[in-house]
Formats: structure tokens, C-alpha cells, sequence
């Protein structure tokens, strides 16, 4: 979609009352959710706890990012829930009055109240119970929000620690719902592999399409490998051999897996654009530093193919979080190793070209933009042993504006002088959604 | 549900064809036919661990830890529950993984609690019931005791105390009625060892195609490669003089220590690393990574003085237990830290010789093996599996492990 598309959609949108009403949100986000109207208000950081630094649990921090407020740009909030859990990422309940975060080590979901006072989260529930709950899988991850429900992927299974796993379905109330094992090679539970892809039953994230009634899911790794040292992992050629190369094509009201990709070097992030005329998804590779589309063909036929590098490969950059811009022309990707952030422009995405790039810090992972684009936001901690050792273990949140041509620093906290921890997923958050 | 469908771990059978094939596909036998008549799945593991194997000594019961198969069923629990663990994740089974032959393919080394690295390859638990020393350093000496150790060590499963364990099993009513079937008491250290002790002497198998061909007299069994690997085994390459077969049995160790170099070697390459690490990042695809790089995102690599650590006496460095052979071609990778990934790779370590290490067992020297030598060896090893463990691991399956 064109710029000028969006902006008409936008517009009539606007006019409809529709779900693009909103002009200031966080890309990236389930379609069923809300927008939040005007600009983002705060932005809510699931750290990691770290031994000996402050209380050494997770913590969920709020941050202000009102314009003008005498405390933008600080911390406002910080709740901590018990426990190192290995927190990574959270989403919203479909009607974004919940944060749903998970810990993929201990398996523990927390649920926060973002709606009775968006400045100060609390804790609204926990479940301690999802390994027991799903029969098995290990490690919850992406949580999507759909209508009444949660679908949460997992990243691994209490069997073997491997990466064998499934996604997880609860309702908004956080009662279990239903499991839905990966495909695998030995049981494709009706999916076809395609250009010879063998399933292997992966797990990390999961987006949809959903006029298009498409759902994709990706393939990291097991709990052995996510929670152990990086560089040890680096030097076992038995653990590096267990990463996902699968994405894996759903049919989402059923959730039915339809087909199974072949995308070696493990996908992780994947995301759909906006535009209604938009069928494709991005997704990255970390070990190979690929970009990748999943499109829909002119036969209506969906397909994976490699579509541009990301850094130079044969480095292992290896890109983690990506952000696609509200009108799809651009698509930011931030490489963990090399600490630094790419932009591309992919209004073909078919032939997406980088035009931007700047070094964010010694690590970088997380990357979420203001829907206008203008604001971008970047966190530093990939996984507790993954992240770099020393002085290179910079953990932080940093704001910058975007001004069309260069990223201007606007703010910056350092997580370990504040005695926080790791800094993870940013979700943003307004009290304007809940005035009503 | 039945226990292969929950199973996301395939059978051993299964994964030794799949893309992530860790060696030889190897005798197995059909998970469907694994016994199911006459009483319960403790019963004939019961049974089993006191009934004499074709090719096993009889298993050495101690005195007093008679089994029994409440013990079994209790033992097993045990060995699965995850809760054993300070933060839920970790259990005996997490790095004992049945369908992997009671050992971890996907790791060199073993991951604890919140990822903290353990420095040596998680063992086959499979005839440890046989061994009168435990770990690759011989730490302990019975399986009655040797799991106090990984319940509260800080980079296994991170206990604080062992008295929480026993707290926490003492106020679980699902295990009150185990304990008291079992022993006719509560909860207790000394119970749940002997109830893992019961449990672990029950995963014994042998009847490998060597034993039926050696000790049961079936001239078929191996093929002329096999045969001679044996030969080779015996006497040119002379491993048999650690991996010891007896005239009634073999458990392919003398459980000696010994330092064959390997060790010593490792550390010198702890020491000196080599400027880049080839790591894999897709089926074939490999990259030459820079060391900074990787050290970048490195705790300190420890390094490991194997039988020292246990007796602090210099002549013990880097000595480590012999290792039994039963079943070693299902329990890649190998040595005590796993870093030879194949049966070929240990092969060509010994027919070199070793390194130039002053402390070295002088048995260990150029051997000179040529091809097909090296060919027939590893075929020997491959005669050493035992056609039941995916019966072994069908049975620990029975119940889904414990989580909270």
C-alpha cells in the first residue's frame, strides 16, 4: 500500500469510527485491539530481574511519556512479581484493559490491570499452571490477543527441554482453553510441507491476517538452549543444531495448520501491514539475517521466499526485533550483536532495500515506533545469558525521534543505574482508552 | 491419552531418522510390543531388576533397600517431577531424557536452573545400578545418596536445602500415600533415596546383539565387520583393557579413573581458544565467527580437573571415570564434557593417541588403526545396544511429568 493509500484509509477510518480512528499507537499490535487516541501516554517495560541488583525480581515498569508532564521521561512505576522467570514478551487482551506477560522460564503468565490506572499497573492475576494446563508445552511467549481469547505460542515441552511445542488457548479470564500441537514430521496433523520443509514443531511468534482467515507461526529453539549462556551455546555444535527453519501456515478460525515453510536460521518476528490490499507478512531469520516475505500468490496460494540480507550474514548479526511502519512503506529491524538499528523501505515488498542504519548501543533488541512513526523506542536485553557480559551489557530504554532522515535522541535510562534490570518488551499504554 | 501421543519427544527410533540425526540408526525394537501383561508397570520392572540379563551381572540390591514396586512407582514420581526443582523447571528426567537414551543428544553440556551452565555431558542413568562409583568424577558411591547433590546445587536444580524438598513432599497430599506405601512412613531424605535407588536399578537392559552373540551363543548375531571390531577391541586397539568383558558378563568398564589425556587437552584449549568458532546456523550452513565476538556474550568457560575436584591429590587431574560402553551408540555426544559428537570422532581421539601429556595412562598411544579397522570398531559399538530401551522409555512415560 502506498502512502497515500494509507492515508485515505486513514482518513475514512476516522470518519467510520473504524479501527484505524486512531492516528498515535504502537504498530504491530493484534487487529482486534483498540488504538489508543492521541499520543502514547506511557510505555510499559517487562524487565528482567537481575541476582544482587535491587530486589533481583521482574519487575513491570511504567515509564512516562506524556508531553509535557514534569515526569516524561522517567519511571514512574515499577512492580515487581516475585521471582526471575525469564521475562520476555506481553500483549494485550483483545479489549486492551489487560497486559498479559509471561515469564519462559518458569512458565508463570502474569495478567496486569493497564485499565484502572494506566500510570499504575497492577498485578490482576496469575497463573502458575500453564504447563499442567496445555499437557506439556514449556515457555509462553507471543501473546495475540483475539476475541475473548489469548493465543499464546510456547517455545518449548517438560519432556526434553527441546523445541518441540504448540500453541496455547486460553479465554480473557485466563481459563485454559485448548492446545494445538506443531506440525511435525512424524504427525503433520494435516499440514503439507512445502519446498521441502520438514516440520520440526517449533514455536515463537504468532500473527494473523484476518480477512484473509491466515495465520503464521515461526520457530525459535528449546528452554535448553533460550536459558543457557550464549557463548557456550555459540561453541555446542549439538545445541546449534536445534533451531527452527520452519513457518508454519494456519487456518485461523480452525486452527488447522495448512502448510509448513521451509525458512532455515530461525524466524522469529513476524508481522502483517495494514493496508487492505496487503496480503503478505514479514518475518526475520537471527541465524541467517534474512528477511523474509509469506505472500499470498496470483494464484491465491500463500509462499515464503528470502527477500534481501539484513547486515552482512556471514556475521551473525542476528536480528531480533522488528517494527513495520502503520502505512507498510518501512519496516525497522534491529540486529542483538552488533547493537544496531536498520531501516528499510519495503513498499515493494518484494524488493526491499535498507536506507537507514545506526548503531543504538553495544546490544539492542526490542524496537517499538508511535504510529505516526515518529517516535521510536528501543530496549536492550535479549535474554538473560544471551545478553552480552561486562561492560557491553548496556540495558537501558532509549527514545528517539525520527525526523524522515536520522533518529534525534530524545531520552535515555540506563536500567542498571536505576537498579531494574533487564530491559525487554515495551508496550505502550493511554488513560484516553478507558475515559469513555 | 496415551503416552505416545502426548510424547513430543519422538522414540528413540524415530529420532535417529529424523534432519537432527545424532548416529547410526541402531537396533531398536517396537514400542507396541513392549510387555503388557501380568500386573502393573512397576511389577515388571520390579521384576526385571531381579531377574539376570544375558549379558548383566545380577543387579547388586544393597541390604537395606530391598525393591519393591512401591518403591518404583515412588521413585519414578520422583524422577519426573519438576517441582523438585526451586523454581519448577528442572527434574532428574530434564537432563536424563528417556527417548535420548537416558542422556541429552541436544547438549554438550548440561543446563540447571535459569540457564547456569554445568561443565560436563548428563550421563546414561541405563545400568548405573551396576556401578560402584557415580559421575564422571566418582563423587558418590550410591544412588541412595547421590541425588542430594544436584537437588541443591546451584547450577542443577538450586535448592536451598534438602529439608525443603522433604518440607515441600510432606505437605503434597498425592505423595503422603506413596510414602506410606512404600515405607509405611512419611516423607524423609533417606526415602526418597532408596525410592530413586529402587527406581534407577529397574532401567537396566542388555541382550544386545554382542551378548546374544558372545554369551548366548548365536554365531549370527554379528556381522564379519562387528566380529572384527570385537577382535580389534579386544586386542590391537585394547580397549577391553578398561572397557572390561567378563567370561559371565560385561558392564564395558573396570569403573577405574583414568586420564587419557582428553581432559588435559581440553584445558589447554580453554587456555588458548582458537581465534574464531565455526558455529552452524541452518542445516549446512555454517559461519567462522570471530572469538570477541563470542566471548562477548561468555561467561568464563571453568575448567575441569575431573577425579582432583573429588580427592585433591595432583595425581588425580584430570582423571574421570571409565565410562560403560552398553548402549553408547544412543548416548551421543561424548567424554565428560560431549564434545565429540560421534562414535568416529572417539575413535580417531584413541587411534591417535592422545595428546603429549606427561600424566597420561601410557595404554593410551597411536594405535594405527587403518580404514576398515576404524569401520569395524565402530560397528562393534554398534552391537552394544540393547534392543529394549524404547521400552525403557515407553515405561517412564507412563505418567506425564509433575509441574505445578
Amino acid at each position: 500500500m502506498k502512502r497515500r493509500q494509507f492515508g485515505a484509509l486513514a482518513t475514512a477510518a476516522l470518519v467510520m469510527g473504524g479501527p484505524l480512528r486512531a492516528l498515535a499507537d504502537e504498530t504491530c499490535q493484534s487487529p482486534y485491539m483498540p488504538k489508543i487516541t492521541g499520543h502514547e501516554e506511557y510505555v510499559y517495560i517487562w524487565t528482567l530481574g537481575v541476582e544482587g541488583m535491587g530486589d533481583g525480581q521482574d519487575k513491570m515498569v511504567t515509564v512516562d511519556l506524556r508531553p509535557g508532564s514534569e515526569t516524561r521521561g522517567q519511571v514512574i512505576n515499577s512492580l515487581s512479581i516475585g521471582g526471575r522467570n525469564e521475562a520476555h514478551h506481553a500483549g494485550f487482551s483483545a479489549d486492551r484493559r489487560y497486559l498479559w506477560a509471561g515469564g519462559l522460564d518458569t512458565n508463570r503468565i502474569f495478567i496486569f490491570d493497564v485499565h484502572s490506572d494506566p500510570a499504575n499497573p497492577v498485578l490482576h492475576k496469575t497463573i502458575d499452571t500453564f504447563v499442567k494446563d496445555a499437557d506439556g508445552p514449556v515457555g509462553p511467549h507471543t501473546f495475540f490477543a483475539l476475541p475473548g481469547r489469548m493465543m499464546i505460542t510456547a517455545l518449548s515441552n517438560d519432556d526434553d527441554h527441546g523445541g518441540r511445542t504448540a500453541l496455547v488457548e486460553y479465554t480473557d479470564e485466563g481459563d485454559f482453553v485448548e492446545t494445538h500441537w506443531m506440525p511435525t514430521a512424524e504427525n503433520m496433523r494435516g499440514a503439507e510441507a512445502v519446498d521441502g520443509a520438514v516440520a520440526d514443531g517449533f514455536g515463537y511468534d504468532v500473527r494473523a491476517l484476518i480477512r484473509k482467515n491466515v495465520m503464521l507461526t515461526s520457530s525459535f529453539t528449546g528452554w535448553s538452549n533460550y536459558m543457557m549462556d550464549f557463548g557456550q551455546m555459540l561453541g555446542d555444535s549439538e545445541a546449534m543444531k536445534r533451531f527452527g527453519s520452519t513457518i508454519v501456515q494456519w487456518d485461523l478460525h480452525t486452527r488447522q495448520p495448512k502448510k509448513v515453510f521451509n525458512v532455515p536460521g530461525a524466524p522469529l518476528e513476524i508481522r502483517f501491514p495494514w493496508g487492505p490490499n496487503a496480503n503478505y507478512a514479514f518475518s526475520t531469520t537471527a541465524l541467517t539475517s534474512q528477511l523474509w516475505l509469506i505472500h499470498e500468490d496470483d494464484a491465491g496460494e500463500w509462499q515464503a521466499k528470502a527477500v534481501a540480507d539484513i547486515g552482512d550474514p556471514t556475521k551473525i548479526p542476528l536480528p531480533v526485533d522488528i517494527s513495520l511502519a502503520a502505512d507498510d512503506q518501512t519496516l525497522w529491524i534491529n540486529t542483538f550483536l552488533d547493537g544496531m538499528t536498520r531501516l528499510f523501505d519495503v513498499s515493494d515488498p518484494h524488493h526491499p532495500k535498507q536506507i537507514y542504519e545506526k548503531k543504538i548501543a553495544s546490544q539492542v533488541n526490542m524496537v517499538s515506533q508511535s504510529w505516526d512513526g515518529n517516535r521510536i523506542y528501543f530496549t536492550s536485553s535479549l535474554l538473560a545469558n544471551w545478553d552480552k557480559k561486562g561492560a557491553d551489557d548496556q540495558q537501558y530504554l532509549k527514545a528517539f525521534t525520527w525526523n524522515g532522515s536520522e533518529l534525534v535522541p530524545d531520552f535515555e535510562l540506563d536500567f542498571y543505574e536505576l537498579q531494574l534490570g533487564r530491559a525487554h518488551l515495551m508496550r505502550f499504554g493511554s488513560s484516553e482508552l478507558y475515559s469513555a | 491419552m496415551s503416552v505416545f501421543s502426548r510424547l513430543k519427544t519422538p522414540t528413540l527410533a524415530l529420532i535417529m531418522v529424523t534432519v537432527w540425526s545424532p548416529g547410526l540408526l541402531a537396533e531398536q525394537s517396537d514400542p507396541s510390543v513392549c510387555p503388557t501383561s501380568d500386573g502393573s508397570w512397576s511389577e515388571r520392572a520390579l521384576e526385571r531388576s531381579l531377574s539376570t540379563q544375558l549379558g548383566l551381572p545380577t543387579v547388586p540390591h544393597p541390604v537395606d533397600n530391598p525393591p519393591t514396586a512401591e518403591k518404583i512407582t515412588l521413585g519414578r514420581k520422583l524422577f519426573f517431577d519438576r517441582r523438585m526443582s526451586i523454581n519448577g523447571t528442572m527434574s532428574c528426567a530434564m537432563c536424563h531424557v528417556p527417548e535420548q537414551g537416558f542422556a541429552n543428544w541436544e547438549l554438550q553440556t548440561s543446563v540447571g536452573v535459569e540457564g547456569r551452565s554445568v561443565k560436563r555431558n548428563a550421563p546414561t542413568i541405563i545400568n548405573t545400578g551396576f556401578l560402584d562409583v557415580l559421575f564422571h568424577d566418582g563423587r558418590d558411591m550410591s544412588l541412595e545418596t547421590q541425588f542430594i547433590m544436584p537437588l541443591i546445587s546451584r547450577n542443577e536444580m538450586a535448592n536451598p536445602s534438602v529439608g525443603r524438598v522433604v518440607a515441600y513432599l510432606q505437605g503434597q497430599p498425592e505423595y503422603q500415600p506413596l510414602f506410606d506405601a512404600a515405607f509405611g512412613a512419611p516423607p524423609s531424605l533417606d526415602r526418597m533415596g532408596k525410592a530413586l535407588g529402587a527406581y534407577q536399578r529397574t532401567l537396566t537392559t542388555g541382550g544386545s546383539a554382542f551378548d546374544r552373540w558372545y554369551y548366548g551363543g548365536d554365531k549370527t548375531a554379528l556381522s564379519d565387520s562387528q566380529t572384527r571390531g570385537f577382535e580389534l577391541f579386544q586386542v590391537k586397539a585394547d580397549c577391553a583393557s578398561c572397557h572390561v568383558i567378563s567370561d559371565q558378563s560385561a558392564l564395558f568398564t573396570d569403573q577405574e579413573f583414568h586420564n587419557t589425556g582428553y581432559g588435559w587437552q581440553r584445558e589447554q584449549i580453554r587456555q588458548n581458544p582458537s581465534p574464531t568458532t565455526r558455529v552452524q546456523v541452518a542445516p549446512n550452513v555454517f559461519h567462522e565467527i570471530d572469538r570477541a565476538v563470542v566471548a562477548s556474550v561468555s561467561a568464563p568457560p571453568q575448567a575441569d580437573l575431573g577425579r582432583y575436584e573429588v580427592t585433591e591429590d595432583p595425581d588425580d587431574r584430570w582423571m574421570f571415570r571409565t565410562p560403560a560402553l552398553r548402549n553408547v551408540a544412543m548416548t551421543p555426544p561424548y567424554m565428560h564434557d560431549g564434545a565429540l559428537p560421534d562414535l568416529r570422532s572417539v575413535i580417531e581421539f584413541y587411534n591417535q593417541g592422545g595428546p603429549d601429556h606427561v600424566f597420561k595412562d601410557p595404554r593410551i598411544r597411536p594405535l594405527d588403526l587403518k580404514g576398515q579397522e576404524i569401520d569395524d570398531l565402530e560397528a562393534f559399538l554398534q552391537a552394544l545396544t540393547s534392543p529394549g530401551l524404547d521400552c525403557l522409555a515407553a515405561e517412564a512415560r507412563i505418567n506425564a511429568p509433575d509441574n505445578f
